[in-house]
């Protein structure tokens, strides 16, 4: 019997949109793939690529950042900031090797409960298909069995 | 009277005029074709520039130092087209007063170099307009599209080997005029965000965040590349962030003072071709 390969996902959201889409998904009993583990931020403008990084550093196979729908930031700009640093960020994640189906960016509005039960759905699908992120982890390992000095 | 000539004769009444404070030129190094950047105070010492198609360091990291233009007083300095983006960029992030910086600006073509007309950062936007419109290294998109053109596999693997290589001397980020934090990511430790040994891994992250934070306001001047013990292409992860800068937000690194940092900016209206 093998055991379906289930992705850990890390998703980075800011608090008054797609943390509040994710709290109406609960709160109207929509089910949706378990595999996601949500850390909570102020705002998207918040998030650090440093994040992202630490993410896969730990294991995760999978990354989802998401926010408020442009025009719609709490703090009027942050996610337009946001934005263009993903713009950036992705980019150079693709040139050195990280594959951009592993990063994966949306807007999510308050009221978009089916939206963030749908998408979370469908990314985890998407990378339990690609399967482990094995030449990421690999790397981590290496470091584990070295420390023990 | 060649351009040695003529620019010690230019620092020495610069320094005698009080112009100036400091000058920071380029001296004989520890071979016939080094060059090593030295510092004149006095107008005795101008013999010891040189001037020459060895030049080729980008001297602006000289200009940041805590304290140094806190005087007000102004320093000349010999900078390429390069150096004079860096300037602007500095300025535009408010590292320092484009008015307390006198350039000595010279061009390297053919193995000669070249006196460019000019004193203020300002003076050059018709060369820089014209560098932006003459558009990036086509020597390294070549070599960006040879990676681009290979899977995200490959190219992974192609990394790996490159990073491999590192041993955190950090001597990219000293070299870089752009790397003036007081207190760079890799240095926080709380949390740690880099680890600090130089495994492969955590050598990544270095690189990544190294490139990450120069996207578009690398401007080119290959210090990195140079310095790096190993030999990792630098040059090559920032020609990809400059490129990205370019080709979306129209954003040509150091062209004048005023403008705005790329990634400290925005327009409604940004492409999102890749948001969910």
């Amino acid at each position: 019997m093998t055991e379906t390969f289930e992705p850990k996902i890390v998703a980075f959201v800011c608090t008054y949109c797609t943390y509040a889409g994710a709290d109406l998904a609960g709160t109207s009993r929509m089910k949706y793939a378990s595999n996601v583990r949500m850390v909570r931020l102020p705002c998207t403008g918040r998030i650090s690529p440093m994040f992202i990084l630490k993410a896969l550093q730990k294991g995760a196979d999978g990354v989802l950042v998401s926010g408020c729908h442009p025009g719609d930031c709490h703090f009027a700009q942050g996610n337009y900031h946001a934005r263009r640093r993903w713009t950036v960020f992705r980019s150079l994640l693709a040139f050195t090797g990280i594959p951009e189906e592993r990063i994966k960016f949306s807007w999510i509005s308050a009221a978009e409960g089916a939206k963030f039960a749908e998408l979370i759905n469908s990314i985890t699908d998407e990378i339990r298909a690609l399967g482990p992120f094995e030449q990421y982890q690999e790397l981590q390992k290496v470091i584990e069995t070295q420390s023990t000095y | 009277m060649g351009i040695q000539e003529q620019y010690r004769t230019d620092a020495a009444n610069l320094l005698d005029s009080g112009a100036v404070k400091l000058v920071i030129g380029y001296g004989e190094g520890s071979t016939p074709e080094r060059r090593r950047p030295i510092f004149i105070r006095s107008a005795e010492e101008v013999g010891r520039l040189v001037l020459d198609a060895n030049c080729i360091a980008n001297l602006s990291a000289y200009l940041v130092p805590e304290g140094l233009l806190s005087d007000g007083k102004s320093v000349a300095v010999f900078l390429k087209p390069d150096g004079i983006r860096s300037v602007n960029i500095l300025a535009a992030e408010a590292q320092l007063n484009p008015e307390q910086v006198v350039i000595l600006g010279f061009n390297i073509d053919a193995g000669l170099a070249n006196p460019l007309p000019g004193r203020k950062a300002n003076e050059f936007a018709p060369l820089l307009a014209s560098l932006k419109s003459a558009g990036l290294s086509t020597d390294l998109q070549r070599e960006a599209d040879r990676l681009e053109q290979m899977t995200a596999v490959e190219r992974f693997e192609y990394w790996k080997e490159q990073f491999s290589k590192c041993i955190k001397c950090y001597a990219c980020r000293q070299v870089c005029p752009m790397c003036y934090c007081r207190r760079c990511i890799v240095d926080v430790n709380q949390p740690q965000w880099v680890n600090t040994s130089s495994h492969t891994l955590g050598n990544f992250e270095w690189n990544i965040i190294r490139a990450y934070h120069l996207a578009g306001r690398c401007v080119a001047c290959g210090g990195c590349d140079r310095a790096c013990p190993v030999n990792i292409p630098l040059r090559l992860l920032n020609h990809r962030m400059s490129k990205e800068a370019l080709d979306t937000f129209d954003h040509f690194a150091g062209e004048s003072a005023d403008q705005k940092p790329v990634l400290a900016t925005f327009r409604q209206d940004d492409p999102e071709t890749f948001i969910l």
